[in-house]
């Protein structure tokens, strides 16, 4: 059992964030996570050129796939929460947010790849720049002095008035860092969880008995089953990054309302 | 000495942490369940809602996640 200690130190030594050359060009560096991060942009560009190349009304092959995505996103996401005319507008954004976390997310479950999303620095940039985003959206579309007078309800009385913009806007600020550590710690702990079966595995087939064969087979059959509820957080992620993106937007479209 | 207690430390953020998360994730699919089956024609907005309210619960169990490797590391 002490060897579990050493693997599971293993473990999380191959998942951490490790520079793949010992060259770096300024202060750039290819890490690992880097690297699978570039591969899912390039499949995600590739795949949509691809399966866009030859458009028709009645979609054939990957076509069919592509557009059952695009119309979940954008007639059950963005069209649903903030309107057709809005919902049209930002869905290039949202869209795109939905469709690279999702590639990352799924790259890797490929065993020996590691998703892009799975650091956080990766997955709070993407909440930093949702934060810009809408509370750009929110600026312009109300004007600078009517988006922040909206952070108070009207009809607070006047002695909570402070109290309330504080709390405000300490949940704006907190808004990208939860929307980055929900995604990186959903795939980071994923994971984990799958390398700890894993090594339950191993050990059990190093020290063969017929104990050790129960808890092995049952370590692979749960093994298995967990790569699939995998899959499952990996699209559900995807999907709630960019609906938590819809409803940010929403609110700051809507701010001078409330 | 010191390793094994920040390890404890660790242990108990995340499964302390995670116990309130629990009982609203719970409460959140048990009354999803319960709108859906009195208006089955709003099952779809519900399941919507459902997953924004699941993502908000969930993140702060996640934070306790987070801190556990954080004290690990400490």
């Amino acid at each position: 059992m002490e060897n579990m200690g050493h693997m599971v130190e293993e473990l999380l030594h191959e998942l951490s964030v490790l520079p793949l050359f010992s060259e770096h060009i300024g202060t750039f560096t290819l890490t690992n996570y880097t690297f699978f991060l570039l591969i899912a942009l390039a499949l995600t560009i590739v795949f949509f050129l691809v399966s866009t190349r030859r458009l028709s009304l009645v979609p054939k092959g990957l076509g069919n796939v592509v557009e059952a995505g695009v119309s979940f996103v954008r007639d059950g996401l963005c069209v649903d929460i903030l309107g057709s005319e809005n919902g049209r507008k930002y869905f290039p954004f949202i869209g795109t947010i939905f469709f690279f976390v999702l590639f990352n997310n799924l790259l890797g479950l490929i065993p020996g790849s590691l998703p892009g999303t799975g650091t956080i620095g990766v997955t709070v940039t993407w909440g930093i720049v949702v934060f810009l985003v809408y509370n750009g959206i929110g600026i312009k579309k109300n004007g600078p002095l009517t988006y922040i007078k909206s952070f108070v309800p009207s009809g607070t009385p006047l002695l909570l008035m402070p109290l309330i913009f504080l709390l405000e806007i300490v949940s704006h600020f907190l808004r990208p860092i939860t929307l980055g550590i929900r995604l990186y710690a959903n795939m980071y702990a994923g994971h984990i969880m799958l390398g700890i079966f894993t090594i339950l595995v191993t050990i059990s087939l190093e020290h063969l008995s017929p104990g050790s064969a129960v808890t092995g087979v049952l370590a692979f059959v749960m093994r298995v089953i967990m790569h699939g509820f995998e899959v499952f957080v990996a699209v559900l992620q995807a999907y709630i990054f960019s609906i938590l993106t819809t409803v940010y937007i929403n609110g700051a479209l809507h701010a001078s309302e409330h | 000495m010191e390793g094994s207690l920040s390890v404890l430390g660790a242990g108990l953020a995340f499964g302390i942490g995670a116990i309130g998360p629990a009982i609203g994730i719970g409460m959140i699919g048990a009354k999803t369940i319960e709108s859906m089956a009195r208006q089955p024609e709003m099952a779809g907005k519900l399941q919507a809602t459902m997953f924004i309210a699941l993502g908000m619960t969930e993140a702060i169990a996640l934070l306790g996640f987070v801190l556990a490797f954080v004290l690990m590391g400490a």
